[in-house]
């Protein structure tokens, strides 16, 4: 075992960990303002990738999908806020995650429906084909261009969270409800935003994923439970803990690949049952704020 | 002059911010405390603490000569100490009477998975003695949401009395009531003071000055004052951090 | 007539109409859940249906006791349910037990493992709880995926047949039979309903309503409320355990799926469906969810789509479930002002 594959597999693990940030960034946005789990994350991944398949099948390109899908994947989870979720709030918590869970059926089904239940393969553009130096190996050109874009998001949304009158509204709300009954803030208008944001960022991470694994209905359902350990490890509701742990668990992931592939996917979920017994807030989780 | 409890040098902080710091005190069997203080002066944290919700950060605290630092919260109320809380916090769909019951209940069983609950006749009667002594006997079958603020009030003590508890601490008994709801219930903290000891954070300076043998005046998590009403009413430093402050102290 | 009023003499029960029923109801609600399941093979459109109804409504029960009495929503119980029907067909292929040992394997098995994850799980709090019982069960689920010498992967576990179950003094039943086996099931399940019955009268019954009514209160009055939750979780997956062991001895293979979320998914569904926290519910709720999914698979291979959209509108509509809502009507009737 030399030291180029660890490297390369590192990589590797960036990438994936990059896909499972976004996912994972959208899930506790969500939370950290609207308290409530979005059970059908999962399955709007899965949406997002195949509205980019669509999109890319109409335009011919897959800049047109990165840019489109996204949004329209995120108007969509307006629309879910405002009229399915909304009828919800100051019922028991657990209804909007039940709601969202069902929806998560109807959104496989519709797709299957649509689409076939059969994945279809989603190659990447031409001009992200082939691979680069990286010094240590050649690497696919695809793999960094994915950890790029997520990191131009992370870039926006940290510009967007610290520097606009938005960011501070969101991050002032996610500390304390009460704030946003002071600052006068339009609360439903917000949490309309932030549930599209949350959604439209999972998108995203649909998209991109798409030419790294076959597009299907059920790519969904590993993707939410993914998502649960990162932001179980991250700490819910902090976003943060989510870019950490979304990364730590695609590296994790991805060096168990190369040691014992068998035990890839085991090794996230005992990951975090082990930060569950040292850590139950998780890793940058306040103590008592669900833990 | 036995102390039921001891507090000494406790503190508590969060992060950075320390919310209580260095309080020593004493109280005594039988005797009716206040603890007061401007908002944000570490009276509910103090509760908290003393009632094993917090964790204190440093310090001791005694409980008939034992060690409570380190004890979950469900043992606190095994020992002798019960609460209520300040914001309602009942069985909102449970009755009345079944509020009452299954507080007693956690001193007598709590896993016990074989046996019918009815067979423990005692608590029944105990529930009911709680109910009457705060004069709620009547409304024993209503659903706990269902009753009226004030009666919400009495069965938050009723719940918290079910364990007959040695040391009963009240968080602001009457918040949210009027005059008449006050009156009865200060009748009621009177009552009670007869064979228990009890702490109470108020805001109504009038009923406290009646009601208390003694007031803890605390103030950015200090303790500022500790002495009989008299004396706290005419400290200076009380009446400089209650300049200006409209808590009715006038 | 005199039989009647001598029947109900001994309840002792106060005579006010209505809430005398659903007292009554209270009272008789095993042997008269008991009853309907007896009749079950013979009113419904085919036994294979009731065979369904009776093991998932079991598996709603054992789900129940956490989310309805207990307030707690695991989206993992498919590992308890799974490990009770692997365990069961594992100790028949790999060890040759019998039918009653491999049973027992299964229920004690499934009792060890929601000890495990229940342990894990309650370290948490709220909203996060249901995360984290659906991960640790999609690590059981992989785990039992790579283990295919033990489970048989992908394919399921096969080769367990139980033709035949000798009982003391030289009885059998023959479990090739199918109205023999939906009996032999049902003793069980019966058994089952008894024990919850009690769980739910007894005191812990009451503890499990203080911690779901209200948390912070129940700790205050001097409810351990991890511990009871623990106890509720690890009784909760001794029960979906019991189903799953049943489920293999019906289907003789257990197939993968057992273990996967959409197995922890169903038993979500079906509880909402018949009425969470209500002793009759989880069955209705199996019913409803089984016939739907037998008539709208007629006519359509989607019939998961109808299935999501009838979740829906009973979260948005009528949350208490339709049984739910039946008691609900019944007490509200019933209640006298007073």
């Amino acid at each position: 075992m030399d030291l180029e594959l660890i490297l390369m597999q590192l990589f590797s693990g960036l990438a994936l960990g990059a896909i499972l940030v976004m996912v994972a960034l959208g899930l506790t946005i969500v939370f950290g303002m609207l308290g409530i789990v979005n059970f059908a994350h999962g399955a709007l991944f899965m949406v997002g990738a195949y509205a980019g398949l669509w999109v890319a099948a109409q335009t011919g390109s897959f800049w047109w999908a990165l840019l489109v899908a996204p949004i329209a994947i995120g108007v969509l989870g307006m629309a879910i806020e405002r009229f399915l979720i909304r009828p919800l709030y100051g019922r028991s918590p657990d209804d909007p995650l039940l709601l969202t869970f069902g929806l998560g059926y109807v959104l496989v089904e519709s797709v299957r429906i649509t689409f076939g239940t059969d994945g279809i393969p989603f190659s990447a553009p031409e001009a992200l084909q082939g691979v680069v130096d990286l010094g240590v190996g050649y690497f696919p050109l695809y793999r960094l261009f994915v950890v790029g874009v997520v990191a131009l998001v992370l870039l926006l949304l940290w510009v967007a969270l610290e520097k606009t009158r938005f960011g501070l509204i969101v991050r002032a709300g996610a500390r304390d409800p009460l704030i946003m009954k002071v600052l006068g803030v339009d609360v439903g208008r917000l949490w309309l935003l932030v549930f599209g944001l949350g959604v439209g960022l999972t998108a995203l991470g649909g998209v991109l994923a798409a030419p790294m694994r076959n597009v299907s209905p059920e790519m969904g359902t590993l993707v939410l439970a993914e998502a649960f350990v990162v932001t179980v490890i991250g700490g819910m509701g902090s976003l943060l803990g989510a870019v950490v742990a979304g990364l730590l668990v695609g590296i994790a992931v991805s060096m168990t690949a190369l040691f014992a592939p068998e035990m890839a996917t085991i090794v996230m979920f005992a990951l975090m049952a082990l930060i569950l017994l040292v850590r139950p807030q998780g890793l940058f989780g306040r103590p008592g704020a669900g833990a | 002059m036995t102390a039921i409890m001891s507090v000494t040098d406790v503190g508590r902080s969060f992060g950075g911010f320390v919310a209580l710091a260095g309080i020593t005190a004493e109280f005594e069997r039988n005797k009716v405390t206040a603890v007061i203080g401007p908002n944000g002066a570490g009276k509910s944290t103090f509760f908290n603490v003393l009632s094993g919700v917090l964790a204190p950060s440093t310090g001791s605290i005694r409980f008939k000569g034992q060690e409570l630092k380190g004890l979950k919260q469900h043992r606190f109320a095994h020992l002798g100490i019960a609460r209520s809380y300040q914001i309602t916090n009942l069985f909102p769909h449970l009755s009345v009477e079944e509020n009452v019951r299954v507080a007693a209940q956690a001193l007598r069983t709590r896993y016990d998975i074989l046996r019918h609950r009815e067979s423990y006749p005692e608590l029944p009667q105990k529930a009911e003695a709680a109910l009457a002594q705060v004069g709620l006997l009547h409304r024993r079958g209503r659903r706990a949401r269902d009753l009226a603020h004030g009666e919400q009030r009495a069965l938050e003590i009723a719940i918290a009395l079910v364990a007959d508890p040695e040391l009963l601490l009240l968080d602001e008994p009457t918040a949210g009531m009027g005059p008449e709801e006050t009156k009865d219930m200060v009748a009621l903290i009177e009552r009670l003071a007869a064979d228990r000891t009890i702490l109470l954070v108020e805001h109504k300076m009038k009923m406290i000055l009646g009601l208390s043998d003694r007031i803890l005046v605390l103030h950015h998590g200090r303790l500022i004052a500790d002495g009989t009403p008299a004396a706290v009413q005419s400290d200076p430093e009380v009446r400089r951090v209650y300049l200006g402050q409209n808590d009715g102290y006038a | 007539m005199m039989s009647t009023t001598e029947l109900a003499a001994p309840g002792a029960l106060p005579a006010h109409g209505p809430v005398s029923a659903g007292r009554a109801l209270d009272r008789w609600r095993v042997p008269l859940t008991v009853a309907v399941l007896c009749v079950l093979p013979f009113v419904l459109p085919s036994q294979a249906l009731a065979v369904n109804v009776l093991i998932y409504g079991l598996f709603t029960v054992g789900f129940n006791l956490l989310f309805g009495y207990t307030g707690l929503l695991s989206f993992g119980h498919a590992a308890f349910f799974g490990a009770g029907a692997y365990l069961t067909g594992m100790s028949i292929v790999h060890f040759g037990f019998g039918w009653l040992g491999a049973m027992l394997t299964g229920v004690v098995g499934a009792s060890l493992l929601s000890a495990v994850i229940g342990a894990l799980a309650i370290r948490t709090r709220g909203i996060y709880f249901c995360m984290v019982t659906l991960a640790l069960a999609q690590l059981v689920y992989y785990l039992a995926l790579q283990a295919s010498g033990w489970t048989g992967g992908e394919n399921g576990l096969r080769g367990f047949t139980v033709a035949r179950a000798e009982l003391i003094g030289g009885f059998s039943v023959n479990l090739l039979d199918p109205l023999q086996k939906y009996y032999f099931l049902m003793v069980f399940a019966a058994l089952a309903l008894w024990f919850v019955s009690r769980v739910l009268n007894s005191p812990f019954g009451a503890a499990i309503e203080a911690v779901r009514e209200n948390e912070t209160r129940a700790r205050a009055c001097g409810f351990d409320v991890e511990r009871t939750k623990l106890l509720s979780f690890i009784l909760s997956g001794a029960l979906c355990g019991l189903a799953g062991t049943l489920s293999a001895l019906h289907l003789s293979i257990v197939p993968l799926d057992a273990l996967s979320v959409h197995t922890s998914s169903i038993v979500v569904m079906m509880t909402m469906l018949g009425g969470a926290g209500s002793f009759f519910g989880p069955f209705v709720g199996a019913l409803v969810f089984l016939l739907i999914e037998d008539v709208a698979s007629l006519w359509t291979s989607h019939w998961q789509l109808i299935v999501g959209i009838v979740f829906i509108l009973f979260v948005l509509f009528m949350p208490k479930g339709i049984w739910g809502s039946l008691i609900a009507l019944a007490r509200r009737e019933g209640r006298a002002p007073r």
